[in-house]
């Protein structure tokens, strides 16, 4: 069979910054998401966190060294999960800060 | 019910230049019940607790009851109905056509199930809705049953005393608040529970990553959905995907339902896939939007939110222990959630917990002399296990909620199902990949038009099917491995 490259654009805005601009977010002025220990993380190769996050909070640097960007956070949890070191500190943003849906 | 701690005297020594504190009512020692997350198993144990006229105080971190969940779309409201009807019920569309369809790459083999019972009510009691609305009024329901709620407060830990769970810490100034019984609705993400030590964390194999957008269409969106998806006024489309051009290579799904004028599309697999087949589900999530077979129904849409969350789908093997001393799981939190393939039920568990979790509290109350329910006393024989003497619950007087659960179809439904499970992962590759391809392959075969005779076309779409499921034996084998599904 062909393959023909998926249609682009079939909604609007489908790019990841416009979907997460959809979301109300108040920032809880620090992060609520870290690692235990940054050392596993850079000699980690699975970078299960990347895989999984669906709004790109994680990324790795060139030496390895995890960057977060909480304020991309949906709060869903799949990294904890994901983690195979169980090096993921999640804990819950505060005062009800972070994402708040409208829809859900 | 609840106390102030602005008793509104002024003592002599009070300086006059300090302003005194705002009025913040202080519910410590106050209630019978703590109910962590004010979702929907946790209001409905507050709601069957609070109908017993029991003091039951709900927290919920969010913003409004709601504002922290998400989930596919479609509600099952048989026990919603009985504990407090449906009047006023936010709900979007009844559920009255559902389809099922395999996705390959580009090709697409569906069925759809159109049933005349349910356009009549009560709709086989399932509608779309979305949790903001319903969320926030299911909790309302709690607060006129007489429960108390906050919001925009984090239960941060629990308080234990001599092995019994006697309160929660929050993230308010002075935020210790303790009570008898604590019931944990804190969702599949379940920090707290976890934290104190009440439920293990679950295995990546045994949770979903999931995504979802809420979509809009321009112009009358409701009329657009309406054309684009044959339907009426009311009722609406619950729509499940299956195979690679749906959840790529992993145990997983896609699903469209509508709602009253957006509709919500989504997916969800389990994390494990995601890390081993290095599918992402943003990404992917745009790939089945843009499916050949998909993407017409959502010409010219806009997205108007975009969610994730994670699923508890272990089963009954990963239920954790549901009750403790002073403690019970609800929900998510207590893994309730059935994804056999064709069922994708959850949120209809969590209100069943819920209701057979208050249930049981309100026995083990009841079960406590009422002479007894002042501070000092205890349900454990007169032994105090609280610092400052308040009473105490054991895991014993709780049991009837895990019996209860038992005997109602939310353990019933996961431990029928718990083999089929096993059976889908093991044949992963065979289900979700190879026979929705060579289904595909077989019915274009099967309906090719050209100049040969059909019983060509006929006997070449049975072996595509046969060769990829091993032939006649291999049709049989499989027709075996999975003979409970009818039973």
């Amino acid at each position: 069979m062909s393959t023909k490259s998926p249609s682009p654009g079939i909604v609007q805005n489908a790019s990841l910054e416009d979907r997460l601009y959809t979301v109300k977010y108040e920032d809880p002025g620090e992060s609520h998401l870290d690692v235990e220990n940054p050392g596993i993380c850079t000699t980690c190769h699975e970078d299960a966190c990347v895989d999984v996050c669906p709004a790109k909070v994680w990324r790795k640097d060139a030496d390895g060294t995890p960057t977060i960007a909480y304020e991309n956070c949906l709060e869903c949890g799949s990294c904890r999960f994901a983690c195979p070191n169980e090096n993921v500190i999640w804990t819950y943003p505060e005062r009800g800060a972070g994402v708040t849906y409208k829809k859900g | 019910m609840t106390d102030s701690t602005d008793n509104g005297t002024e003592s002599a020594d009070d300086q006059p230049t300090r302003t005194p504190p705002p009025a913040q009512p202080n519910y410590d020692n106050t209630f019978d019940a703590i109910v962590v997350g004010a979702g929907l198993a946790g209001s409905a144990a507050a709601i069957t607790m609070a109908n017993e006229d029991l003091d039951v105080l709900m927290i919920e971190r969010g913003a409004y009851p709601g504002a922290k969940n998400v989930f596919g779309g479609v509600m099952y409201t048989p026990t919603i109905r009985d504990l407090v009807g449906m009047d006023g019920a936010p709900i979007e569309r009844y559920v009255g056509q559902r389809r099922y369809a395999m996705l390959t790459e580009e090709d697409e083999i569906g069925a759809t199930v159109n049933i005349g019972d349910w356009h009549e009510e009560p709709h086989n009691d399932s509608f779309t809705v979305l949790r903001g609305d319903f969320d926030e009024w299911l909790a309302d329901q709690a607060v006129e049953a007489g429960a108390t709620l906050i919001t925009e407060t984090t239960v941060t830990d629990l308080i234990r005393e001599n092995g019994y769970i006697v309160g929660v810490e929050t993230d308010r100034p002075e935020g210790a608040l303790r009570a008898p019984i604590v019931v944990l609705a804190e969702g599949g993400n379940s920090l707290v529970s976890e934290g104190a030590g009440l439920k293990p964390a679950p295995d990546r194999k045994d949770v979903a990553v999931a995504v979802k957008e809420v979509i809009e269409f321009p112009g009358d969106s409701a009329q657009v959905i309406e054309d684009r998806f044959r339907l009426g006024d009311e009722d609406g489309a619950a729509y499940h995907y299956f195979g690679e051009g749906a959840a790529g290579k992993s145990f997983g799904g896609a699903f469209i339902y509508t709602n009253d004028d957006t509709v919500s599309v989504g997916l969800a697999y389990r994390i494990e896939d995601s890390i081993t087949q290095g599918i992402n589900p943003e990404k992917r999530l745009n790939e089945f939007k843009s499916h050949p077979a998909v993407a017409p129904l959502f010409k010219d849409a806009r997205t108007v939110e975009y969610t994730a969350k994670t699923i508890p789908e272990g089963g009954a093997e990963a239920m954790p222990k549901l009750v403790h001393n002073g403690a019970l799981l609800v929900g998510d939190t207590a893994g309730l959630v059935l994804n056999n393939g064709v069922h994708l039920e959850g949120t209809n568990m969590a209100v069943e917990s819920g209701y057979h979790a208050g249930k049981a509290v309100v026995e083990a109350f009841n079960s406590i002399p009422a002479t007894e329910r002042t501070a000092g006393a205890t349900a454990a024989g007169g032994q105090t296990a609280r610092a400052d003497g308040g009473m105490v619950i054991p895991s014993s007087h709780l049991q009837s909620y895990p019996d209860r659960l038992e005997e109602s179809f939310v353990v019933k439904n996961l431990e029928h199902y718990e083999w089929l499970i096993h059976r889908v992962t093991e044949d992963k590759e065979l289900l979700f990949e190879e026979l929705p391809a060579a289904l595909a392959d077989a019915a274009a075969e099967y309906f090719a038009i050209d100049r040969e005779p059909k019983q060509v076309h006929g006997a070449r779409a049975k072996e595509r099917v046969l060769g990829t499921l091993g032939g006649l034996r291999g049709l049989v084998k499989l027709g075996w491995r999975y003979r409970k599904i009818v039973r």
